[in-house]
């Protein structure tokens, strides 16, 4: 008993350890730095991006004369304030498209965490075999870069002088600009119902708006209050119009009554600069079989635009406002480089509309 | 020079004799009051502040627990409030900062004394005063206070130490005065602390029973040991029923059922070297490489294989997922636990193993043992203080929130709820210097806005660290912002610049050269109290206010007022030295 029992503890320590090892994955690393298939090789890649490993990463990669490493980094990690530049790769599926002896295509859908939500990314990526492991050939983009060169800029601005340095913004001795909600939607959709139409900026100045909807009961009784929080494009300059979208999860249509709206605008400082042109705009299917808004973005300023808000609003054939959807771009825009977005919309809407609009809202990341 | 036999001779050198718990308690402050005093726990760990913020409410409002500066309104019932009330209580002296030193203080002291104790039921006076001296040094008490910031845990662990020879005594032999003495130690102990009243106490309970069934001699029935231990156990669970009373009403009208919050120590700890560096290495310093002696050792003695036995299932238990073992005992606990406290449990109950080790390494090897000894000790206390400047786990506790506090306290700012972000383990901080309400906290299991229990994440002004969960339960809070009435955002971190923007919010003000802005948004009403079923009555207010803090006075009363009983343990004899039969060669004096 006395010899045996630090060698019972021992052994039945190793076993539960063992255990673990197996349960939490370990197994599977091991047999993934093998990278004996197409998918190995793009799950140990994508891992090891995962951890921030991106030497590793590179290293695996089949084509690094083609791809300069920081480019690489950069595809992950992004550049410019971009939204990739405050996000991290949290999980990823992969799936094999087609393979051969030699070469395989692989679909790797990328989820990313980030300052604004969750964004997902699908790549579909060709997978070369060397010796016996697998390697990834990742995409070098050949976008040309631009000469250095001049753009003029002539844009209008509007600053307000405020009452001093201790005063609230917004607590102003001025009236608030004249904003009109211009359209106003409610339906139903399978686990919610959604408020959504248009607002405008009637005045002369610019605005900073947010929409608001209550939605009342059959006694007037309030049933909940949400806004249109970043489905609205908040800075409107004069005659400016916005589509907006408030979302009430778990509601049912039948259950109210009436939606109490509200708009409430603030005088504020605003520029016209950046312009943001959009253009190819179309309505198809992905390649994940989604319906999808589709068009490119170019910045046609001198400043670099961090993180662009697309927001489109969806017309039926009377011109009412049917859906209104919206998505962050990864990229930042460069002057004068387009940048392709995407944003998707319900199929059995899609198939009700019949002309779109889109607005680009931005935000420029500082640090 | 004796030959032929063990050698008897009468030692005289300082290694071979008992370290008065004096000198011990002397060098704990000598060690540990410094580092107190340069307020290292305050400004480097990542509960201080979470603690003097529920003193700080109790120094207000003594006897109404409902703390509405977070989650809309909490209770604070949901956590013992015994090592609060009494930072609360200093405070009226010393300000709230010097109290919570001096009650940690009083846990880094307590610690030596309990394992003084504890060590004492399991080896010789020698050995138990090594223990006692060791356990100073521990890494995983240094962690969990200057760095985790666990004053509750730091606390009740000594004050269970405290009581389990009281409950030996009793159990073995009926003392009554260990009943009462022991069972109002645990009273104390668990309105310190529920988890280590809940967890730590069976872990280190067990072991002493077993000792006590096997220490009972042969005129003792094995039974009624187990029945008096029994009697123990219920009187205590029944005074902790009546102590505790409104956290059980708590517990059972609200069990914890959000989502699952990740937490490192929970992970396999093989699987990450900065984790398992984290969580093994640093709080077990040197007592790793004593591991595989204390086994070999304490296996052979049937007396120390309970103990053995106990702190290798706490060992265990401290590796978190590292083994399937505590998922399946603890089920869904295992997923609201973190588990470095079971390291610190794990390295006092060795702490006997070590003070015998040490004690047989000193006999033998004399001034080199010692030295290795003291080398040990010293790279143990030093490697989690080395790894608090190295780490990549920072608690940003030390943020300056003076504007913070500023700018909520004037113009009226204080009628909306506010949230900061990026502020890691600094929003108690502004909490307590402020009259405004937040609708983030820093404490999980109080927490019952749907915005939080849907989601596995935890305090909102660290969202991005969990991920789409955090962003998510994010963005649900600042939809319902007109219902919080949430109207400023702090932001320290401009990884959340780009969502309140686009929500809504505009940047109103800056401090520290931009390093903290001021996020407001203009549509949103003044707050209201949001209705709470959790609200705790007047009585559990009053109960609250009165019974943690006089099982602490009673304890101490009781402490001071009767003396122990001494005991008597008949395995331990000491041999008297037999008379020489062979004459011993003496070198005549010249």
């Amino acid at each position: 008993m006395k010899r045996v029992l630090p060698l019972v503890l021992a052994a039945i320590t190793v076993v539960l350890i063992v255990m673990a090892w197996f349960e939490s994955g370990g197994v599977e690393r091991h047999v993934l730095r093998s990278a004996a298939t197409p998918e190995q090789a793009t799950r140990l890649m994508l891992s090891q991006i995962q951890t921030h490993n991106f030497d590793a990463a590179y290293a695996r990669l089949a084509n690094r004369n083609d791809l300069d490493k920081n480019t690489f980094i950069h595809e992950f990690t992004g550049s410019y304030g971009s939204l990739l530049t405050i996000s991290a790769l949290e999980g990823f599926d992969v799936g094999v498209l087609h393979a051969s002896d030699q070469e395989a295509t692989v679909r790797a859908r990328l989820h990313y965490a980030t300052g604004v939500g969750p964004l997902d990314d699908t790549r579909d990526l060709t997978v070369q075999r060397t010796g016996d492991t697998w390697k990834v050939v990742w995409p070098v983009d050949t976008t040309a870069k631009l000469p250095p060169q001049v753009i003029p800029v002539n844009y209008l601005r509007w600053d307000v002088i405020s009452r001093g340095s201790g005063d609230d913004w917004g607590a102003q001795n001025v009236d608030s600009p004249q904003v009109r909600i211009v359209s106003m939607n409610a339906i139903q959709r399978p686990d919610s119902v959604v408020v959504l139409g248009e607002v405008v900026n009637e005045d002369s100045v610019p605005a900073y708006v947010n929409v608001g909807a209550t939605l009342l009961g059959p006694n007037d009784e309030e049933l909940a209050q949400e806004s249109s929080f970043d489905k609205i494009a908040h800075t409107l300059l004069p005659r400016q119009v916005s589509p907006y979208r408030i979302d009430f999860p778990n509601m049912r249509l039948e259950k109210i009554k009436n939606v109490r709206m509200e708009a409430k605008a603030l005088l504020i400082a605003a520029s016209a600069d950046p312009v943001i042109a959009i253009d190819q705009q179309k309505l198809e299917t992905d390649r994940l079989g989604r319906k999808v808004l589709s068009g490119k973005l170019t910045n046609q300023s001198g400043q670099i635009v961090s993180i662009p808000h697309v927001i489109a609003a969806y017309y039926d054939s009377n011109g009412k406002v049917i859906w209104v959807s919206d998505g962050y771009v990864a990229q930042a825009l460069l002057p004068q480089m387009p940048v392709p977005f995407a944003v998707d919309l319900p199929p059995d809407v899609a198939k009700n509309v019949q002309t779109y609009r889109v607005i680009v809202n931005h935000f420029e990341l500082t640090t | 020079m004796l030959m032929g036999r063990e050698d008897t001779t009468v030692h005289t050198s300082y290694f071979s004799r008992p370290i008065p718990l004096r000198l011990i308690l002397l060098l704990a402050l000598a060690v540990h009051g410094p580092l107190l005093a340069m307020q290292l726990p305050l400004t480097n760990s990542y509960d201080a502040n979470f603690h003097v913020f529920f003193a700080s409410h109790y120094a207000h409002h003594w006897f109404d627990p409902w703390n509405p500066k977070w989650f809309a309104g909490f209770s604070q019932t949901t956590y013992p409030p015994l090592a609060h009330q009494w930072i609360a209580l200093l405070s009226y002296v010393f300000g709230l900062h010097m109290a919570y030193l001096l009650v940690q203080l009083a846990g880094v002291l307590l610690i030596p004394v309990g394992v003084y104790r504890f060590a004492q039921l399991w080896v010789s006076e020698r050995a138990a005063s090594y223990a006692s001296l060791f356990s100073v040094f521990v890494g995983a008490m240094v962690f969990l206070v200057y760095f985790a910031g666990q004053l509750p845990t730091t606390l009740s662990a000594p004050l269970y130490l405290l009581a389990l020879p009281y409950f030996y005594d009793w159990s073995r032999t009926s003392d009554f005065r260990g009943l009462l003495k022991g069972v109002v130690l645990v009273l104390a102990a668990g309105a310190v602390h529920h988890v280590t009243l809940i967890f730590g106490s069976l872990l280190f309970a067990i072991p002493v029973l077993w000792l006590a069934v096997i220490d009972r001699g042969e005129e003792r029935n094995a039974v009624a040991v187990l029945i008096r231990a029994g009697i123990f156990a219920g009187l205590a669970a029944a005074g902790l029923g009546i102590v505790l009373l409104p956290y059980w009403i708590q517990i059972i009208r609200h069990p914890i059922e959000q989502m699952p919050i990740p937490h490192a120590s929970r992970s396999n700890l093989l699987l990450n070297f900065t984790y398992l560096t984290n969580y093994f290495f640093v709080p077990y310093g040197m007592l790793i490489v004593a591991f595989p002696f204390m086994a070999w050792y304490a296996a052979a003695r049937r007396r120390l294989r309970p103990l053995l036995l106990g702190f290798w299932l706490t060992l265990i238990f401290g590796l978190g997922g590292t083994t399937p073992l505590p998922k399946w005992v603890l089920g869904r606990s295992f997923e609201i636990l973190t588990f470095e406290r079971f390291t610190l449990w794990a390295a006092l109950m060795v702490m006997p193993l070590v003070g015998v080790l040490a004690e047989r390494a000193i006999d033998r090897y004399g001034r080199k043992a010692v030295m290795g000894f003291a080398t040990a000790a010293l790279i143990t206390l030093l490697l989690p203080m080395g790894w608090m400047a190295v780490t990549p786990f920072s608690p940003n506790a030390n943020i300056n929130v003076d504007a913070v506090d500023a700018f909520l306290s004037r113009d009226g700012h204080d009628k909306y709820r506010y949230l900061t972000l990026g502020f890691g383990n600094a929003l108690p901080k502004v909490s307590t210097y402020t009259d405004a309400n937040s609708v983030d906290g820093e404490y999980n299991s109080a927490r019952l806005l749907p915005e939080f229990t849907h989601y596995g994440t935890a305090q909102l002004t660290s969202a991005k660290y969990f991920g789409t969960n955090g962003m998510e339960a994010l963005r649900m809070m600042l939809r319902h912002a007109s219902h919080y009435g949430l109207k400023y955002i702090f932001i320290r971190d401009p990884y959340y610049e780009p969502l309140i923007s686009f929500a809504g919010w505009r940047k109103v003000e800056s401090y520290d050269s931009g390093t903290i802005t001021v996020w407001s948004k203009e549509d949103v009403p003044p707050a209201r109290p949001i209705p709470s079923d959790a609200m705790p009555t007047a009585l559990e207010g009053l109960l609250w206010g009165t019974l943690p803090l006089a099982s602490s006075i009673l304890a101490i009363l009781l402490a001071l007022l009767i003396p122990d009983r001494a005991r008597a343990r008949t395995e331990v004899l000491l041999p008297f030295p037999e008379r020489e039969m062979q004459g011993a060669l003496v070198r005549e004096v010249r």
